[in-house]
């Protein structure tokens, strides 16, 4: 006898990796949809035999008719479809947290170097994004690893497909040299994730040439400027000269 | 009206005809799938700490590999193989270790291994290992030197070519928990302290450079042996360095108690420390001192990975001790990669499982370097050190009595 029935919800979660920084999204998941499915409703036998019961002696022949008919033909299609691959069906598929399957790659700086001389205090330095499976994600650049400096996307926020790489430009504008490191391994950028599962707050860590083109606009911009007077920016994504 | 009605009933028949050949279609394929028996055995040991320190975690690589196992034979994963998972304790002491891989390699139906837990273990059994040309998985080894050599810093060149990690680095960890400290906490006065193991030490060297980097400042640093108990001078170094962060690279043994002793003792500063202190008991053991303590941990936590479901309500539906939280998912796909390189050599051999045991762990070791399929922990695959290529990290705090994580990265 089919019945659908409300099951229990499955607890998961481990007794110590409490999930931190996500946000829950208003999603399409599985087990958010299991409860609807599961309302407790008349049995589907049931409504069918009362139906069944309801229909006009013809009717009820030319569906027994049709019955017989498609029964018959997937007697003989369906062993064939049973002894190809079977695959999962794409319930059975959880949806990923955007983190897990999103992943990114240092290009190198973008535009042309600045003429001798100058000392910019912001710079544009390119990424490839890709997902690499779930829904698409969404990206939006919050910052740059270090207090004293500031990043954005262009555009701010962003999306990438799964199975789709998306290169992207990060703004990366110096606001306070006097809280800024001389050197650092390893620098990163913070982004916020959001796909039907979940909001992630996320940092993406660079390697070398990374660290090498940062380091060389935060000593451009540091180099020469006097110390800092507390909480005065010496200058800003909107500004090419220091204040 | 009835047409519309009709065509719903007639729907509802044909879906349910469909399901019962379906159902029938189903029995049959199992049938004819129940003539597998027979076959070789092949073993894959396990080496961790199971019993004394460092077990919680031990005994998680323990039973991650042992589910991965199960797995493989429930889903005749190598048709014609069964797999046996044999476990060998080894008391997170170097000797032990290595006579524990000289006992593996002696079994002339091993063809891999995953552990150790301890890298300072790690260092003593790579050359027997390597010697037997066996494959070896660590879940859980961070210093970088057992991948890319003494030398990592300026001149990488990987030492065994038949040891592997499913972990990342403490390079990675190192920069990661000093960022952390320094820019997330606001840190500015760290003490450093280390258990003198290769594990500890490496990891407190990493973190006490990078937090300087960054503008901090080291305001004192100092040593531990693993099973010392009372750390009293110690906290008095503590308090008298005026550090508002201890940064402590080694077990959750140690640090369990010292966080503890340092409360206790006035010290209100919280204690930081790697993968090596990720663990329930670290909790358990210091109680309300640990309140606010923090970690980093490598992978992202287990419950932000849906394939990690099952994997989890397995373990825990069975009552394996230990604590999978740490590093169970990735000793469940160490030994994944041992079984899938051992399915490459049979398939590679028409078939049937090479006779010649050394030529299959040569195989074994060839496929599990050529790895790249999705684990439950993330992508698996590994670059030309035997590194993974999966470098996630995150950053735990203890909240309200557990871990949770404040801050996830991963490196490109």
């Amino acid at each position: 006898m089919l019945r659908l029935g409300t099951g229990p919800r499955l607890a998961y979660r481990s007794p110590m990796t409490g999930i931190g920084p996500v946000e829950p999204v208003d999603s399409s998941d599985r087990e958010e949809s299991y409860d609807v499915i599961g309302t407790d409703g008349p049995r589907l036998t049931d409504r069918w035999s009362a139906r069944w019961r309801g229909l006009p002696p013809r009717t009820r022949r030319a569906t027994l008719t049709a019955t017989t008919i498609a029964l018959l033909a997937a007697g003989v299609l369906l062993p064939r479809t049973l002894s190809g691959d079977q695959r999962p069906e794409p319930e059975d598929t959880p949806v990923p947290w955007p983190a897990n399957v999103t992943a990114w790659r240092y290009l190198g700086p973008a535009g042309l170097p600045e003429p001798p001389g100058t000392r910019p205090t912001s710079g544009r330095f390119r990424f490839a994004v890709d997902v690499r499976g779930g829904p698409p994600v969404t990206l939006q650049v919050t910052g740059a690893a270090f207090t004293g400096l500031t990043a954005h996307a262009l555009p701010d926020a962003f999306t990438v497909h799964p199975g789709t790489t998306r290169r992207v430009t990060v703004e990366i504008s110096v606001s306070d040299c006097s809280v800024l490191p001389q050197n650092a391994d390893l620098p990163f950028l913070d982004v916020t994730l959001r796909n039907a599962r979940a909001i992630q707050h996320h940092s993406f860590i660079f390697g070398q040439a990374y660290s090498r083109d940062l380091f060389r606009l935060l000593r451009g911009a540091c180099a020469a400027t006097p110390a800092p007077q507390p909480g005065r920016p010496t200058g800003s994504a909107g500004s090419q000269n220091a204040d | 009206m009835i047409v519309r009605r009709s065509m719903v009933i007639l729907t509802s028949v044909m879906a349910t005809g469909a399901l019962t050949l379906t159902a029938c279609g189903s029995r049959d394929d199992k049938g004819g799938d129940s003539d597998n028996g027979g076959g070789t055995t092949l073993t894959i040991g396990v080496d961790a700490p199971l019993s004394g320190e460092n077990s919680t975690t031990g005994l998680g690589i323990q039973y991650g590999a042992q589910i991965a196992v199960d797995d493989a034979n429930k889903n005749k994963l190598v048709p014609g193989v069964t797999f046996k998972l044999k476990a060998f304790d080894d008391k997170a002491q170097p000797a032990t270790g290595q006579s524990n891989a000289t006992a593996i390699t002696g079994d002339k139906t091993a063809v891999g291994a995953v552990g150790p837990l301890n890298s300072g273990v790690a260092q003593s059994m790579q050359q027997v290992f390597a010697s037997a040309n066996m494959v070896e998985i660590s879940p859980s080894n961070t210093n970088p030197a057992l991948t890319q050599g003494k030398d990592w810093q300026t001149a990488k060149k990987r030492p065994y070519k038949t040891y592997f990690r499913t972990a990342t680095t403490d390079e990675l960890q190192g920069s990661f928990a000093a960022d952390y400290a320094y820019n997330g906490l606001k840190k500015k006065k760290v003490f450093v302290v280390d258990d003198k193991q290769t594990y500890g030490a490496g990891l407190a060297k990493i973190f006490n450079e990078q937090f300087k980097k960054l503008g901090g400042s080291v305001v004192g640093t100092d040593h531990v042996n693993t099973g010392d108990k009372d750390f009293g001078s110690l906290v008095t170094k503590i308090k008298t360095s005026k550090a508002d962060l201890v940064y402590y690279g080694g077990q959750y043994d140690e640090s369990s108690l010292i966080t503890k002793q340092m409360k206790d003792g006035g010290v209100k500063i919280p204690l930081f420390g790697g993968d090596g202190m990720f663990a329930s008991t670290y909790i358990e053991t210091a109680g309300a001192a640990s309140e606010g303590d923090l970690a980093t941990a490598v992978g992202v936590p287990a419950d932000t990975l849906p394939a990690a479901k099952t994997f989890i309500e397995t373990y825990k539906s069975k009552g394996y001790k230990g604590d999978y939280g740490a590093y169970g998912a990735y000793s469940y796909d160490a030994a994944t990669a041992i079984i899938k390189a051992v399915k490459a050599a049979v398939d590679a051999n028409g078939g049937k499982v090479p006779s010649d045991i050394n030529a299959l762990r040569s195989s074994v070791v060839d496929g599990v370097q050529k790895s790249d399929f999705e684990g439950i922990s993330g992508k698996v695959s590994f670059d030309e050190y035997g590194d993974t290529t999966n470098k996630q990290l995150t950053v735990y705090q203890v909240t309200k009595g557990a871990w949770k994580a404040v801050k996830t990265g991963t490196a490109s």
